[in-house]
């Protein structure tokens, strides 16, 4: 079955207009519970109601405000909120290039799939020239009535994008203050670390890990289900090793 | 410093750090309030039974599933009673090449910092950040936090351990059903594309970009507060398909090379009306338009159209 798009626009490449379509990449497998009143399992409705009056608020009585000093607030309507999101509307411009492994883990944030739509040859010419070059695009998106920084880079056959973080969004180490102690490591322990590093280096296959917690409340479930007896044990805390070569020595 | 989200121990073979879990993403953006129209009062959200119409207490709710359309109804003691054994462990179970980890699978990215100040602790953590920071790999581990289990990849980050937490294999979809596009390019157009990508590359620098939608976004509710006029921009119109793709990817080079804004058609100086705001605003301030700030989006196109 094909997927249902989310979106769909252009992405531009100079005087190139690619339309596209996005697809949502990732989903939550997370077990999700609804709320129930646990006397008679009956569900529990989130209801909106006015603090001053007591009094239940019909959805269409509510409006956004942004609190600009306690109590006092600036109230914007839906036409106001979207005149933040700025012009750009359905088209994503790359205007810039750069090499895709040079994005650090920290500045992604979420990844859709991009699909081709009617007049599909400039896509192919695109994923395959980001494809040849290991390059990313980056670029603007709107969506929602938000802007977003993106990247847009090849991924398998098809093109992914991927929201960004902004820089002053992300924490630095020097925002941490870590103390560094007054000792440094020895160069036999960072050899004997360094040895288990290798000892335990593999090729990353995402199937070798499952979540095994997902199974196990999805087990728990089943059991109680049956009606069987939960059995509440509790857990262990490791025990801190206090000899650092020792304990790496012991490791490899 | 940050809020601890999670502490606990990384556990490195026989070597336990005793480490603290701390964001490294920052909320910056502006949160709204649902207020009543009517009295501007706040909102608030209340439990409501559905079954007996009257409030209900947080100690009075429950987790409920549906399995196969039974209701299963758990309590936070059963759910504890499934989480893995070392629930206050990072287990370092492997190490893999940071570039063979799609970044598909990042989620949220944290800090691991060292818990307390013990001499032990802070050597046996400057040990890891040593040894990690050397390689290229990150290291794989699983840990619970709240009522999840989560992957982490670790590695070093400025002198200091991060932690991204990732998905699941079966969380990220196939990119099979996604349609990919039509003709294979022509090696010409390809070596074009290629020689535009170079000609438009630059180093990954984050600091150049700046969230525009949280300015924008302040300024509106500048301007609320002080009852001025708020202008709703008119979107940029999706462009059609260039009729000539070879023509269209020469010109795109030849403005590349030529160091022009890289939508510049031959016949002219571009369509200034593709601009966003803010690059006009640019324009108008290089070319030095007097009033420039107060002008709409479309004053601006006629006040840069009149200088050429």
């Amino acid at each position: 079955m094909a997927p249902r798009s989310i979106w769909n626009g252009t992405v531009t490449f100079g005087l190139v207009n690619v339309p596209i379509k996005l697809y949502t990449a990732t989903e939550s497998k997370t077990v999700r519970f609804s709320e129930v009143h646990a006397k008679d399992g009956a569900k529990i409705e989130h209801r909106r109601i006015c603090s001053k009056e007591g009094k239940e608020v019909d959805y269409d009585e509510v409006v956004k405000g942004y609190e600009v000093e306690p109590d006092k607030y600036a109230v914007l309507d839906k036409d106001e909120i979207k005149a933040a999101a700025g012009d750009r509307g359905k088209v994503v411009h790359l205007q810039e290039f750069v090499d895709a492994g040079d994005i650090d883990p920290i500045f992604y944030e979420k990844t859709y799939y991009v699909g081709s739509r009617d007049d599909a040859d400039p896509y192919r010419l695109l994923h395959e020239a980001l494809s040849k070059t290991g390059k990313a695009g980056v670029g603007r998106f709107t969506f929602h009535d938000r802007e977003y920084l993106i990247a847009v880079r090849a991924l398998g056959d098809a093109l992914a994008l991927h929201t960004l973080r902004f820089h002053d969004e992300v924490v630095t180490a020097d925002d941490l203050e870590i103390d560094s102690g007054s000792r440094k490591p020895s160069q036999q322990e960072v050899q004997m670390a360094n040895k288990l590093v290798d000892t335990l280096y593999t090729e990353f296959k995402p199937r070798d890990y499952e979540d095994t917690y997902r199974e196990a409340v999805l087990d728990l479930l089943e059991r109680k289900a049956r009606g069987d007896e939960i059995d509440l044990t509790e857990q262990e805390e490791p025990e801190q090793g206090d000899d650092l070569l020792a304990a790496l020595k012991a490791s490899v | 410093m940050a809020r601890a989200l999670w502490s606990g121990s990384l556990s490195f073979g026989l070597v336990n750090v005793p480490v603290q879990l701390v964001s490294a993403a920052r909320d910056l953006d502006y949160h709204f309030n649902e207020l009543h129209g009517k009295d501007n009062a706040r909102i608030e959200q209340r439990r409501y039974c559905s079954e007996e119409d009257a409030e209900v207490l947080w100690e009075e709710v429950a987790r409920s599933f549906d399995l196969d359309g039974k209701q299963v109804i758990v309590r936070d003691e059963e759910l504890a009673s499934v989480q893995p054994r070392k629930t206050r462990t990072i287990d370092v179970e492997a190490f893999v090449d940071l570039a063979g980890v799609d970044p598909i699978y990042f989620d949220h990215p944290y800090f691991l910092v060292p818990a307390g100040d013990s001499e032990g602790t802070l050597r046996a953590y400057r040990l890891l950040v040593e040894v990690m920071g050397r390689t290229e790999r990150a290291a794989l581990g699983r840990f619970v936090m709240r009522t999840k289990e989560y992957l982490g990849a670790m590695r070093v980050r400025d002198g200091a351990l991060t932690l991204t937490t990732m998905r699941f294999h079966d969380e990220v979809r196939p990119t099979e059903p996604v349609p990919t596009g039509g003709k294979k390019p022509v090696k010409k157009a390809l070596d074009n594309a290629i020689a535009v990508i170079e000609e438009l590359s630059t180093d990954w620098d984050p600091e150049s970009y700046t969230d525009c939608y949280r300015e924008r976004l302040r300024r509106v509710i500048d301007d609320k507060r002080k009852r001025r006029k708020i202008e709703v921009p008119e979107p940029e119109k999706q462009p059609a398909p260039a009729p000539d793709l070879m023509a269209a990817l020469e010109r795109t080079l030849q403005n590349a090379k030529a160091g022009r804004d890289i939508r510049t058609r031959p016949d002219g100086d571009g369509d200034l009306s593709e601009l966003s705001k803010e690059e006009l605003d640019e324009r108008a301030k290089e070319e030095g338009i007097r009033g420039r700030t107060k002008m709409s989006k479309k004053e601006l196109v006629e006040a840069l159209s009149d200088g050429d």
